[in-house]
């Protein structure tokens, strides 16, 4: 059976599994609710929690920045870990004893004020629309390898699929669906893993495999471990010692706290949070959660050098000096049609060479990189099927969930609650779909010509969270004082500020992008930092110049942290 | 002049039931009084005057007729009637007509109309059954007095006691006395041929010199009067009044099939609720409670058969079961002494809802002012003892939960019910939810006001705007959806193989009680009755007019069906249950049932969106 | 089109003047009497504007040639057509019935028993009196009575009327509906109200047929004065 048709029949075999489990859910529920009595155990929570989380982003794009970029692509682990703790830790209980479901719902009873609510809802939507680009290329990446089109048609079909998905099925937001969504990713991100790190290193754990000795043909330790040899390949190429960053320590810092902080701000996570009703299975399913992202994210930096080390060694041969063209292994074959992968034939000797600089003869997407894994590693063609699915959960589950924060804040919170107050249910409901295919096209609009790659535009719409909306939640939580003024003025500039920084430098003057030209050297990667301080600032100065807050809130901002009564009902 | 310049109008009036019944000289006569007024779309309605009545007749274009709530109670076109009903009754005129299409009426003065209603009885009789009609079809909308829209079929005895023809008067008199009754009815085969009352054994045979030798046939009354189990108990009593009959045996196809007297129609307006009431709060004793109690399936059976609204029915019944409960409170006080402290009777679930039907079990709490001490909690405890068993008695049995009074746990001071409502609301479990969600419909039936509104204020105050707790509360108002399939089919229950339909309530009644209770905790309305808080939620603009009255009529018709399902279970002597099986009903109702429960769907898919932000 | 308020207050009091005038110098009793009771109309609100809708058929189209074979009348109070008014005379005349016989399915034997044409014509404006005249192709009726008055009288009279069919014709080209050929023909002008199909040609239904459409007539043009309907 060839690899086309076998994708095809694992990717339907997924999708079938979803959809059953869906239908069997809700046939099963009310039953269900008489006999286990207590809703969603919190392991099936967490695991549901981690595919919300695990992006396509996590699962297709961050092993190949690792890989491409070595040390420096590590800030995405440390943020985005950091943030899921500092989300579940330090905001969750009190936006939970708030008792509001949303983000700027909470915003706008915090600050009794409807503007600032809309304010938040514009924040909301504009992070999920970056957010979700990054995750249409990682579709459209998927969809043009499998079905061998460009990958613009792959975004294209990648569009549809997630439109569908979101819209007309009835399986978003069942927790067993989202359960059997990280199972299918991890499994798919786990096997070829372990077989190469087995192939490799001889171990199957490749989170060890990533530190000990590779092997040699006969399969006997050969004495070098795998970083000093990916050190090694690097620098005889021309890159930077795998192991050492490229980044400045305060660009490194700066993105690692805006994906940190901007974390909190990620409208679609705190949701799934509320769904586990008691208070101390939120926390145990935060946990699980937790364990079940680790399982992944250690995984990747193992991932992302094992696949660095093959994809140098099947290119330029094990002699370092290139393999002839019409030698070269199928998978750079099938990847040229997707044109994530160009030859350019400059030394006129018909042989593949990469490296650094001058020499290189090849372009590789990084995006490609733990799709082709399996291929280069020449996995039998069901592992490639399986990483396949994998990135089709990981890219559905996580879009389908972005486009319905869109959609439903385009229709109820900015229409209904602003603009046409009588509207009907049905009519909420059509321009909630309307927007969420607005959505799509749009976010279909930034996949075909992304200003990053998908990690990176990922990673834009943290910090635009991180200046935006994580100041407002936290004065509101801990500040006695900031006002309505306040916080508005706050998000207001920090969204403006953000955005304007990496519009000019993504947008307007990309070839200005480096290191000399940026504000304090931070990256617009990394720029949601000095945003979120820039908000922070704002904020303060415009609440002390401005009215008082109203008795009221103080109180009611006393109670979220320090709950009277409250706390011994919890436990019942 | 002769007849022939006006020939078109005297052969458009000819050509009408029951004016093709008249002499011709009075048909003449009633069409040259006729009146001819015109009536465009654009005037929107005819206007209708009670000092200038007449009957109209439609010529040309089309009307309808609708009563003072708005709701449709006939459509007309050519050759139909309106203005009728105030002519005979003499009431105010209360419906109004609508013009739907640019349209010619003709009119007759109420003088005339008069005239020849006592000049010609035919003529009379129609409008009286198109009164009757009318009076019938209004009934489905509104349960007007039991006497003028419940039929006979809910009283009737229905095996009516017959006798040959070839058999002797002797015969028929022991079969009277036997089967203690007035009358019998004589088939020839299987067709009623006659029938011998009381009355006809003392006047035709004893009066005469008769023996029992006598042969039915000869002093029976041949042909009798009869009516259809179809025909309104109003009908009926006109009929006897017009005859001077007390015994109308009820045909079907010429076959008896039932017999009804005058006494039965005297008997059938005792169970109305309001004597009903009256009587319960007269009883003295658990006994005379229980004894009432079994009048209440007539009672439902009763205003199913009348049409009653769905609405209406649910209050009339929760007010039967409120007014047992306050008098069997009232009792066991007269028992165990004065309460030593205010205290309230809680009624949850439909009860509290007030939409109570048939065989309910009883869902109820105490709420005591301040903390018992141990003799005062004693007699609580008594006190509710009695009451819970006292309604058991009556038919509402025991809560298989044991949501009940008489159970310590639901028998708290206002503190610890606050508390328990703070905990279902702060940390809401899903199964707790699931038994939370009939307390959070709850009603005081006994006690002093100011101590419950002290607890649905403060429960109200709990989960206004709280955005998690209402999540959760719609999720579990997910759980079961609307019966219909992906291709808008029917989903069926089933049991096993057995297929046993649609299930009205939980698929349907239920999901819209849920819908209703989220919107009303979400805004902090204080009705309980699911049509009452939609109204109040569209006043508080809290949901689009549309939405709501779409809901409201849905909830309507679901009830309705379900209703009058039971009702037909009943008849049919099947044990009630909330299945409908889609072949029982007729295509046109299957269509609305479908549009009904879409209207469900949408609206769950609202309060989806609303309060969970999905869809 | 005299919707200015000024303009059909002028033209109000001039027909007033001329009606009364008209009355003054009348010789025939009946006549001015009926001339004097229209004066007295003009100042009552359109609704409540006693009308008498009539119909005439003749032997054929020329008043100095043709006769007056039968008048029907129906009178209308307010929005309603009272059939116990309606009334309907056969006239007798000096010649036969002719041509238009099978038109109007009377016969010559019919007309023996019809009334002179002056007993008629007193019968008609007795019933006309209060009331304004209405008939479909107003015009050609009124020159008729007209042409019979003088031949009676040696009097000239101007009768105002409303005319259905003016207004119709009016109302169609102002709404810029086009019509066909016939288009403005009772039945036809009829049939856009959605008003029943009554068998023609028979005076007193066709003056019932001209009431009805008067009336949805009326509803449909809100005409603010009669001014608006005599024009």
């Amino acid at each position: 059976m060839d690899l086309q048709t076998l994708t095809y029949i694992i990717v339907g075999a997924t999708f079938a599994l979803y959809i059953g489990i869906a239908i069997w859910s809700k046939a099963g529920s009310t039953k269900e609710f008489y006999v286990a009595g207590g809703g969603v155990p919190p392991v099936m929570n967490g695991m549901a929690t981690a595919a919300d989380w695990m992006s396509a982003a996590s699962f297709i794009s961050l092993a190949g920045i690792v890989s491409f970029v070595g040390f420096d692509g590590s800030v995405y682990l440390m943020g985005w870990t950091g943030g899921y703790v500092l989300l579940a830790t330090c905001m969750v209980p009190y936006l939970r004893k708030f008792g509001k479901y949303t983000v700027p719902d909470f915003i706008g009873e915090r600050y009794y004020s409807q503007a600032a609510r809309t304010v938040a809802v514009i924040c909301a939507i504009f992070i999920c629309f970056t957010y979700i680009a990054g995750q249409m290329r990682g579709v459209g990446v998927v969809f043009s390898r499998f079905l061998e089109v460009e990958v613009d048609t792959g975004v294209y079909i990648g569009m549809a699929v997630v439109f569908f998905y979101a819209v007309l099925g009835g399986m978003k937001g069942i927790t067993y669906t989202q359960v059997a969504q990280y199972c299918v990713m991890i499994f798919a991100f786990m096997v070829p893993a372990i077989f190469i790190s087995v192939m490799m290193t001889g171990h199957i754990f490749p989170q060890l495999g990533f530190g000990s000795q590779v092997l040699d043909a006969a399969g006997n330790p050969s004495g070098t471990y795998l970083l000093e040899k990916l050190d090694g390949l690097s620098t005889q190429l021309g890159f930077n010692q795998y192991t050492e960053g490229s980044k400045s320590m305060i660009d490194v810092f700066a993105i690692t706290a805006a994906l940190m902080v901007g974390t909190a701000g990620l409208p679609h996570v705190i949701v799934r949070f509320f769904t586990v009703p008691k208070v101390k299975d939120a926390r145990s399913s935060a946990g699980w959660t937790l364990v079940f992202i680790a399982i992944m994210y250690t995984t990747i930096p193992a991932v992302a050098a094992f696949s660095r080390v093959n994809m140098i060694e099947t290119i330029n041969g094990p002699e370092s000096t290139g393999v002839a063209y019409e030698t070269a292994p199928q998978w750079i074959k099938n990847w040229e049609k997707t044109g994530l992968i160009t030859w350019d034939d400059k030394n006129g000797d018909g042989k593949m060479f990469y490296a650094n600089g001058e020499q290189n003869e090849m372009k590789i997407d990084r995006d490609i990189m733990v799709l082709a894994t399996p291929e280069i590693a020449d996995l039998p063609a069901w592992v490639i099927a399986l990483v396949a699915a994998g990135g089709m959960a990981a890219a559905l589950s996580t879009s389908a969930g972005l486009l319905l924060v869109i959609s439903t804040s385009v229709s109820h919170d900015l229409l209904k609650k602003n603009l046409m107050p009588n509207i009907s249910d049905k009519k909420e409901l059509m321009y909630a779909r309307i927007a969420a295919a607005v959505g799509v096209i749009v976010a279909g609009y930034f996949g075909i010509n992304p200003p990053g790659f998908v990690a990176a535009v990922v990673a834009l719409a943290f910090g635009l969270a991180a200046s935006s909306l994580f100041p407002a939640i936290i004065m509101g939580i801990f500040s006695r004082t900031m006002n309505k003024e306040g916080a508005i003025a706050g998000m207001v500039t920090g969204l403006a500020f953000t955005s304007g920084y990496i519009v000019y430098f993504k947008f307007m003057n990309p070839e200005l992008n480096n290191a000399a030209n940026w504000l304090f050297g931070i990256s617009p990667e990394g720029i949601g930092f000095i945003g979120m301080i820039v908000n922070f600032a704002v904020a303060l100065v415009v609440s002390r110049m401005t009215t008082k807050i109203p008795d009221d809130v103080i109180e009611m901002v006393e109670g979220i942290r320090f709950p009277k009564g409250a706390g011994g009902a919890q436990d019942h | 002049m002769d007849s022939s310049e006006l020939q078109p109008i005297f052969d458009f009036v000819n050509g009408l039931v029951p004016f093709n019944q008249l002499q011709p000289e009075s048909l003449e006569w009633a069409a040259r009084q006729l009146e001819i007024a015109y009536f465009p779309a654009a005037s929107h309605i005819v206007p209708l005057s009670d000092d200038d009545r007449r009957l109209y007749i439609v010529r040309s274009g089309a009307f309808e007729v609708r009563d003072k709530e708005g709701e449709l109670v006939d459509r007309l076109g050519e050759g139909d009637y309106f203005g009728y009903p105030s002519l005979l009754s003499g009431d105010e005129i209360s419906n109004s007509v609508k013009v739907l299409e640019d349209g010619l009426v003709y009119q007759l003065p109420e003088e005339c109309f008069s005239e020849l209603c006592s000049a010609n009885r035919e003529f009379s009789r129609f409008f009286n059954r198109a009164y009757a009609r009318r009076m019938r079809h209004e009934g489905r909308f509104k349960a007007r007095s039991m006497l003028t829209t419940s039929r006979l079929s809910s009283l009737m005895s229905s095996d009516p006691i017959t006798i040959d023809i070839d058999q002797l008067v002797g015969e028929a008199a022991r079969l009277m006395s036997q089967h203690r009754v007035s009358s019998v009815l004589v088939q020839e085969g299987e067709q009623l041929v006659g029938i011998l009352t009381d009355r006809d054994l003392r006047s035709r045979v004893l009066a005469e010199d008769k023996g029992p030798f006598t042969r039915i046939a000869d002093v029976m009354t041949t042909a009798p009067l009869t009516v259809e189990p179809e025909t309104l108990v109003f009908e009926a009593t006109v009929l006897m009044g017009e005859h001077n009959v007390h015994h109308l045996p009820v045909t079907r196809n010429g076959k008896p099939v039932g017999m009804v007297t005058s006494t039965d129609i005297l008997r059938s307006q005792s169970s109305q609720p309001l004597l009903m009431m009256g009587e319960i709060d007269r009883q003295t004793h658990i006994e005379g409670l229980v004894n009432l109690s079994k009048r209440i399936p007539m009672l439902l059976q009763n205003l199913i058969s009348a049409d009653a609204r769905a609405e209406e029915i649910g209050r009339i019944l929760t007010s039967v079961t409120d007014a047992l409960t306050r008098r069997l409170i009232e009792l066991a006080q007269s028992q165990l002494g004065e309460a030593p402290m205010d205290f309230c009777w809680l009624a949850f679930g439909s009860q509290g809802r007030q939409d109570q039907v048939a065989c309910s079990d009883q869902d109820n709490g105490m709420l005591l002012a301040r903390e018992p001490d141990s003799q005062e909690a004693e007699y609580f405890s008594q006190l509710a003892k009695i009451v819970c068993d006292g309604l058991d008695a009556c038919g509402y049995i025991y809560c298989p939960g044991d949501i009940m009074a008489m159970n310590p746990k639901w028998r708290m001071s206002l503190k610890e019910w606050q508390q328990r409502f703070s905990s279902w609301v702060n940390s809401p479990e899903p199964k707790a939810l699931m038994h939370a969600s009939i307390f959070f419909d709850m009603r005081a039936i006994y006690g002093p006001e100011r101590l419950f509104d002290g607890l649905q204020l403060s429960v109200l105050e709990l989960t206004r705007d709280n955005d998690i707790f209402l999540a959760l509360l719609t999720g579990n108002a997910m759980n079961s959806r609307p019966p219909l399939g992906f291709f808008r089919q029917f989903v069926l229950e089933r049991d096993g193989s057995e297929v046993k339909g649609i299930d009205l309530k939980h698929k349907g009644s239920a999901i819209i009680n849920d819908i209703a209770r989220v919107y009303a905790l979400s805004a902090g309305v204080r009705e309980i009755n699911t049509p009452k808080r939609i109204r109040q939620l569209v006043d508080l603009g809290v949901i689009n007019r549309k939405d709501a009255l779409n809901l409201a009529d849905a909830q309507e018709f679901i009830a309705h069906m379900r209703l009058a399902n039971q009702g037909r279970q009943f008849e049919e002597g099947q044990k009630p249950d909330n299945y409908l099986k889609p072949g029982a009903v007729s295509s046109l109702v299957r269509h609305q049932l479908k549009e009904a429960f879409k209207v469900v769907d949408d609206a769950q898919s609202g309060i989806r969106l609303r309060f969970m932000r999905a869809y | 089109m005299s919707s200015v308020p000024g303009l059909t207050a002028l033209a109000r009091w001039r027909l007033s003047r001329r009606l009364n005038h008209e009355a003054e110098h009348c010789a025939v009793p009946w006549l001015a009497a009926y001339l004097a009771s229209l004066a007295d109309l003009l100042s009552l609100p359109v609704s409540q504007m006693p009308l008498l809708a009539f119909d005439l058929e003749m032997t054929g189209l020329e008043p100095s040639v043709d006769e007056i074979l039968s008048i029907g009348a129906v009178p209308i109070d307010g929005p309603r057509l009272t059939l116990t008014g309606a009334w309907h005379s056969l006239v007798a005349g000096d010649t036969g019935v002719g041509q238009s016989a099978c038109i109007h399915g009377i016969v010559d034997q019919d007309l023996q028993q019809g009334t002179k044409l002056e007993r008629a014509l007193v019968e008609l404006f007795a019933r006309a009196k209060g009331r304004w005249l209405v008939a479909h192709h107003a015009p050609l009726d009124i020159s008729f009575l007209t042409h019979a008055i003088e031949h009676l009288y040696g009097i000239n009279v101007s009768l105002p009327a409303i005319d259905t069919m003016a207004l119709e014709h009016r109302r169609l080209q102002m709404t810029q509906q086009p019509w066909v050929e016939g288009g403005l023909r009772l039945a036809a002008c009829r049939q856009r109200y959605g008003l029943p199909l009554y068998p023609a040609h028979n005076a007193l239904m066709d003056a019932i047929g001209c009431g009805e459409l008067l009336l949805a007539q009326k509803s449909a043009m809100q005409p603010a004065s009669v001014i608006e309907l005599l024009q």
